[in-house]
């Protein structure tokens, strides 16, 4: 029983809360394409919480986050490299 | 270990094809953001929250199968591909109203991404969910046990990045103007 209430506290508590806050940072995205907010801090508010979401996915949900530091640095590196360049095409599209 | 360098892979193979579309983007952006304003983007907002969802049960299915509860794990797989499920429905109304609209691949630069990426995406969801229901088919067997339940981390594993590609999907396409 121990072990059960174990892992529940160290690792489905804390999926539920990334869970709760996966669905209050897509609230947010989803109202600032609803009120067609653009320009280029709202885009980079939009890719930082798109950020935070793949890093929560990826550290609690696929656990990577209690693996090998090499893993979470690959991963890290995606979100940084795809947002950081999705970034940089959005400011040269504003020339 | 062997999923890793796949999931790897397959992210690698995405992240090219969504900065294509950013910096395809940067040179049509009049074309992007009058096209983008026809996508459904309630459908975009909805299926993110399913596959989130569905994520989130996977990871109960994960917990439940680290206790030995194979029933409880096959349980949370179905309410997975069930939302699965769910997401691809949505998808195809979607598809629908724009194949009825007469858009397809050659309509313009825009439509030739979103329906070239989405499609790609829906191929996975779709692979994921029959992943997702061979491991819910033996862990209803009961061939998962709390020590040895590797292929319910493997589906998982999966599963999260098919909802990490929809979580960078969504904004990009539906919301960044």
């Amino acid at each position: 029983m121990n072990n059960i209430e174990n892992q529940r506290s160290r690792f489905i508590r804390p999926c539920t809360r990334v869970w709760i806050a996966l669905l209050v940072l897509t609230g947010i995205t989803y109202g600032i394409g609803r009120m067609e907010l653009g320009g280029a801090q709202i885009v980079m508010l939009v890719l930082v919480i798109t950020f935070i979401k793949g890093e929560m996915v990826a550290g609690f949900f696929m656990g990577l986050r209690k693996t090998s530091l090499l893993w979470r640095a690959i991963m890290a590196s995606w979100l940084v490299i795809v947002g950081g360049g999705i970034a940089i095409a959005y400011l040269v599209g504003l020339k | 270990m062997a999923i890793w360098l796949f999931i790897y892979a397959e992210l690698l193979a995405f992240g090219v094809f969504f900065l294509s579309y950013a910096f395809a983007r940067a040179h049509n952006v009049e074309l992007f953001n009058e096209s983008q304003q026809h996508l459904n983007r309630e459908s975009g907002a909805i299926n993110t929250v399913v596959l989130i969802t569905s994520s989130y049960f996977v990871v109960r299915a994960v917990a439940a199968i680290r206790e030995g509860l194979s029933r409880q794990c096959a349980h949370w797989l179905s309410a997975a591909i069930g939302l699965g499920g769910v997401f691809l429905v949505i998808k195809l109304f979607e598809f629908h109203a724009k194949f009825s609209a007469g858009i397809s691949l050659s309509t313009n630069t825009f439509y030739m991404f979103y329906l070239s990426l989405t499609i790609f995406h829906f191929m996975h969801v779709i692979l994921g969910m029959v992943i997702l229901a061979a491991v819910m088919l033996k862990a209803r067997r009961g061939g998962y046990t709390a020590e040895h339940h590797t292929g319910v981390e493997t589906g998982a594993s999966y599963w999260h990045m098919v909802d990490l590609l929809w979580i960078i999907l969504f904004p990009l396409v539906y919301v960044i103007r």
